[in-house]
């Protein structure tokens, strides 16, 4: 295959730049209001990589992500405020999210996980209100309506953003190389073979309830420990802040975006919506606030119905057909392959990747069959 | 030859590079996009001093929801900056220099708030900042505003929670223009003191919004009161949602007290309650909302204006309010959005209010640093807005503001009752009349 | 106490009508083309200020201007499904729907905001603010308005399914897409008629939401989650569960109300959570709605 051909290191050089791309920007642009961009863009490319770990693998779309996210910002703040934690010491408080969140989703989990998928994504829009009212309501424990502040950092503006830049950083690469992990583990493979068809993997002796509650408990930890992260940061959290519903839409919208199912769509995902949508809100001309809302729309349906399976696959697509042009023996392959997992993102998004096509016409030959449903 | 890393493909990472590459335009985007500075790097982010003298204009940023939640109340206040903007210009702009305002749009969201102002701050380099609309914006507003050394003089967010935040306790640089809400319904609990004891309402309830704005006062209220011997019957919060208000209304109705004190923070709130108690063909004898009555014509349009009749508010300001700032504040609105006097949103006054005391800040101490500003408004004794006098507590809460209340009177007239017999004040309808359109 | 509880479960059971005008148009876009359309609730809102506009501009009666309204959101709800809905496919469709229907609410947002502005309107009418009194209970108009035209809507919907040539295309269409594409039914028809058909009635339920609660270009997305618990309750695609479960969570809360206010809506979606773990289905829900 002319893919694999390409030699490994190629991909690794490109990676390292990356990284380091990565670990320059701060030190590029020094200016405060460009750093608050990447660190509010990473703190979105974790919760999009955490989302995908579980949604993304096991085709179970969860709209409640921002339960573990809200949890982890009032585990942090309660803690800090009960314990007295200040300053720095404050970070120390991440494994307390990341236990909170790990428990609400083994208990979320094990209720919502019982049911198929459309009730699924409504369990989760109930548990979330649910969460949102238990923070407006427990008034002694949450602060009620007014929420909670922060500790107080004592970080000059010029250097606060970049310390908050490197540990989002640090959690981003660290969530997608569990989510490169999880995809290469017979663990994956397991979920997946859920997403494909739950009954045939059952069939096949995949616990199915332990592999998705795992996912789900793997993603909840690191969604409520980003959540704290972006509490300190941000200072302050409320009930409607913290449990926002837009949240949950927008997450899914950037794996959607990005990729749905592949390790680099949310990531990419993560990249563009976030930075994208707090820079169009900082231009006056888009101040009468409604342009802004039409044009975001706008862009979301130019981009759903043109490039339907996310920017990884259809890009890869697009790149492979440069490639391969006046290649006749690949390009078939490549495009006949894509058009029978019409929007099977998942299933394109494998077919991206170099395992080759062969490993990919499973799940092509079944979203096929979804396809006409 | 089996790939290292098979998962992550040459066309992906190829993709994430462009990403990068993009991302790094933005951000160069974001960097220079400043249309007042130089376009110089910023790498020191202290708030720029007052050396640029003469002609060139003093720039302030601010970010209102403009959208989402808070969206009606964030235009209104849009609407009182610029206003305030267009009249300091008209008269030779302050210090000999034009003011010039930069309003971004947050969207009713503290995330976008932080960024608006992270951007205002460090990258346009305003001389000043401007507040929110919420006390839920307001608070990480604040915190970047005070980082960077900027002072955030705003109009409302009045909640204890904004003042006691850690930040603001370290810095002081918060300054609220505006009546602190905590103590706003005293002169209507002052007034029931005054009256014989035969006269006092027997009964009360007290419905509240779950909202930090909205509870305070109300509870204050509902303390002074039953030591004044009014037996509450109804004493519960509701979540501040349209769909939970008519559930709450009945229920308050089927209790039929004498007096309603309502921890209402708009006008649908209070319109819910009207149209539900109208339903029940209840009519309380008094009726005091927190915030909504307060609205002008937004209000009466909402509820009618014979319902209206009788209904009180309290609130720092009005438009007939006998201040000569504050009357030619309210004509230059009317010239410029139509309308009446009445048609007047407090939130524009309020609004008004924080460019008054910015400006005053400005002249005082020479120039726009935000040090100097800060030190001066906590020592200011004199300083007055189109909502009367203002004095900044250590936290930035504004203790001469008096409060007054408000009253819906015959012939659709929104007027000062109480404190009795305060300057400007005529005499209460003490009884509401029945529903009326 | 008792007579306390009785108006809470009267006041619920009307309440409850209003909310099924809003949630029948969902389960019905949702039963029969799997989308879970975030838009409805915007579309609700869009409703309501078309209502508004006529009563405010042309001073024509609520009930009058649904004549106009309801052709409007029914060529509102056609071209949504042309020009957006009907090129999704491929077993990610119902989550990119998701997606395609969030732009849209959007996009219709911003478009309300520039026409409208921010502020909270209302629709008026003599029988928005009047009640009458039975039983020794006020009872509002317009909710009664509401409930007796919320069951003829039911009532119409399910004559349209089952007595018609058009219904019948619809249920064969809800069963097996593919065998009903093999009998000669246009699926895309059907399912651009359904959509239109979904939209239009929330036409309907706007103008009682309008007319009930204050609103602005934002209120759409309070409501969305609520209408997605009641469908869902109800069974997705059933008209009827759709009626039902609306009264069953708006009496739930109503009746909750009288002591915790603030409790009341986690109350109703903790049961939503409950009946499903016993009926996976919801309450009129047909078994195995969906293989999937």
């Amino acid at each position: 295959m002319t893919r694999d051909s390409r030699p490994w290191l190629v991909r690794a050089f490109l990676l390292v730049l990356l990284v380091a791309a990565a670990v320059a920007f701060p030190k590029v642009f020094t200016n405060p209001a460009v750093t608050n961009y990447g660190v509010l863009a990473l703190i979105f490319v974790t919760v999009a990589s955490a989302w995908n770990i579980f949604s993304g693998n096991s085709g179970y779309i969860s709209l409640g992500h921002a339960v573990f996210f809200g949890s982890g910002a009032y585990a942090m703040g309660i803690a800090a405020r009960d314990w007295n934690v200040q300053g720095t010491t404050v970070f120390a408080l991440l494994p307390l999210a990341a236990v909170v969140g790990a428990v609400i989703a083994v208990v979320f989990g094990l209720i919502a996980l019982r049911v198929r998928r459309h009730t699924f994504i409504v369990i989760t829009i109930a548990v979330f209100f649910i969460f949102q009212l238990a923070a407006f309501n427990l008034r002694s424990l949450t602060g009620g309506s007014a929420g909670l502040n922060s500790p107080f950092l004592n970080w000059p503006s010029s250097g606060y953003n970049t310390p908050f830049y490197y540990i989002a950083l640090a959690f981003a690469g660290a969530t997608i190389a569990i989510a490169v992990a999880v995809r290469r583990s017979r663990f994956g493979l397991q979920l997946r073979a859920i997403r494909d068809d739950e009954d045939r993997a059952r069939g096949l002796g995949v616990r199915a309830m332990r592999v998705k509650l795992t996912a789900f408990v793997l993603s909840g930890a690191i969604t409520a420990m980003i959540g704290s992260i972006w509490f300190y940061y941000i200072n302050q959290v409320e009930p409607q802040t913290g449990f926002d519903p837009l949240f949950d839409l927008l997450v899914v919208l950037m794996a959607f975006l990005g990729g749905y199912g592949s390790i680099t769509g949310p990531v990419l995902g993560a990249l563009i919506i976030e930075p994208g949508t707090l820079w169009l809100n900082t231009q006056p001309q888009f101040s009468g606030g409604y342009l802004s809302e039409i044009l975001l729309g706008a862009v979301f349906l130019v981009i759903v119905l043109f490039v339907p399976r996310g920017i990884v696959p259809t890009g890869g697509e697009w790149i492979t057909r440069l490639r391969t042009r006046g290649r006749p023996a690949v390009v078939p392959v490549a495009a006949g392959a894509a058009t029978a997992g019409s929007a099977g993102g998942a299933a394109a998004a494998s077919a991206a990747s170099p395992a080759g096509a062969t490993a990919d016409a499973p799940p092509a030959s079944r979203a096929s069959k979804g396809g006409a449903r | 030859m089996r790939p290292a890393i098979p998962w992550l493909s040459t066309k992906a990472l190829a993709l994430s590079a462009i990403a990068v590459v993009a991302a790094g335009g933005l951000a160069a985007c974001t960097s220079s996009s400043s249309s007042t500075s130089s376009g110089a790097p910023s790498s020191s982010s202290s708030a720029p001093s007052s050396a640029a003298g003469g002609g060139a204009p003093i720039t302030i940023g601010a970010s209102l929801s403009l959208t989402g939640d808070f969206s009606a109340d964030g235009q209104a206040f849009q609407k009182g900056y610029n206003l305030w903007a267009k009249d300091v210009n008209a008269k030779g702009g302050i210090l000999g220099r034009q003011v010039k305002i930069t309003v971004l749009n947050d969207a009713s969201n503290p995330t976008q708030a932080v960024t608006n102002y992270q951007t205002l701050i460090n990258t346009d380099h305003v001389d000043l900042t401007f507040g929110p609309f919420s006390s839920l914006i307001t608070g990480p507003s604040s915190a970047v505003a005070a980082r960077a050394g900027y002072a955030l003089i705003e109009g409302a967010g009045g909640a204890p929670s904004v003042f006691n935040t850690p930040q603001n306790q370290a810095d002081h640089n918060v300054f609220d223009v505006s009546l602190p809400i905590a103590d706003e319904l005293v002169p209507f609990v002052n007034y029931i003191a005054s009256l014989p004891a035969a006269q006092r309402p027997k009964t009360a309830a007290y419905p509240m919004a779950d909202d930090p704005f909205a509870d305070p006062p109300v509870q204050l209220a509902q303390s002074k009161l039953e030591a004044l011997g009014v037996k509450t019957v109804y004493s519960k919060i509701f979540p501040a949602e349209v769909a939970a208000y008519t559930p709450a209304a009945d229920q308050v109705a089927g209790k039929a007290p004498d007096l309603v004190v309502l921890g209402s923070t708009d006008v649908p709130t209070v319109g819910a309650f009207m149209q539900a108690f109208e339903q029940q063909h209840y009519v309380p004898k008094m009726f005091i909302a927190a915030a909504g009555p307060d609205q002008g014509a937004d209000f009466t349009k909402a509820v009618g204006a014979g319902n209206a009749t009788g209904v009180m508010v309290p609130n720092g300001w009005y438009p007939s309010y006998a201040n000569p700032d504050s009357q030619a504040m309210v004509k230059e609105y009317v010239a410029q959005y139509g309308g009446t006097a009445s048609d007047v949103n407090a939130d524009v006054a309020e609004a008004y209010a924080v460019g008054q005391i910015a400006a005053q800040a400005i002249t005082a101490t020479g120039g726009t640093d935000n040090g100097k500003i800060i030190t001066y408004l906590h020592q200011a004794t004199s300083l007055t807005s189109v909502q009367g006098p203002v004095k900044f507590d250590s936290l930035g809460g504004n203790t001469a503001a008096a409060a007054f209340i408000f009253q819906w009177q015959k012939g659709g007239t929104y007027s000062q009752v109480l404190p009795l017999g305060s300057p400007g004040s005529v005499s209460i309808l003490a009884t509401k009349p029945a529903w009326t359109k | 106490m008792a007579r306390e509880l009785i108006h809470a479960i009267v006041d619920g059971i009307l309440t409850g009508g209003v909310y099924a005008l809003m949630a029948v148009g969902l389960t019905l876009i949702f039963g029969v083309l799997d989308i879970i359309n975030i838009a409805q609730g915007v579309l609700v809102i869009l409703g309501a200020y078309l209502s508004y506009s006529l009563s405010t501009r042309a001073h024509i009666d609520l009930f009058t201007g649904l004549l106009i309204t309801i052709p409007v959101m029914f060529i509102i709800g056609v071209v949504i499904h042309w020009a957006f809905i009907r090129r999704l496919r491929g077993t990610e469709r119902t989550s990119m729907t998701l997606l395609v229907t969030y732009a849209v609410a959007l996009i219709i947002e911003g478009i309300l905001y520039k026409a409208y502005g921010a502020d909270d309107v209302q629709l008026q009418a003599s029988y928005t603010t009047s009640s009458v009194h039975i039983f020794g209970f006020y009872l509002p108009w317009i909710f009664i308005y509401g409930f007796i035209v919320a069951v003829c809507l039911v009532v119409a919907l399910y004559l349209l399914l089952y007595r018609t040539r058009l219904g019948r295309s619809v249920r064969a269409t809800m069963q097996d897409e593919n065998a009903a594409r093999l009998v000669g039914i246009e699926v895309n028809r059907v399912a651009a008629l359904t959509f239109g058909i979904g939209v239009a009635v929330t036409a309907v339920g706007g103008m009682f939401f309008g007319a009930t609660n204050a609103f602005n270009p934002n209120s759409g997305y309070d409501l969305i989650s609520r209408l997605l618990a009641i469908i869902i309750l109800g069974g997705l695609g059933s008209i009827g569960g759709a009626l039902a479960a609306s009264v069953f969570m708006l009496t739930l809360e109503s009746v909750v109300t009288i002591w915790q206010p603030t409790w009341a809506i986690a109350v109703f979606y903790a049961a939503l959570v409950l009946v499903l773990l016993i009926r996976p289905t919801g309450f009129l829900g047909r078994k195995a709605v969906r293989a999937q």
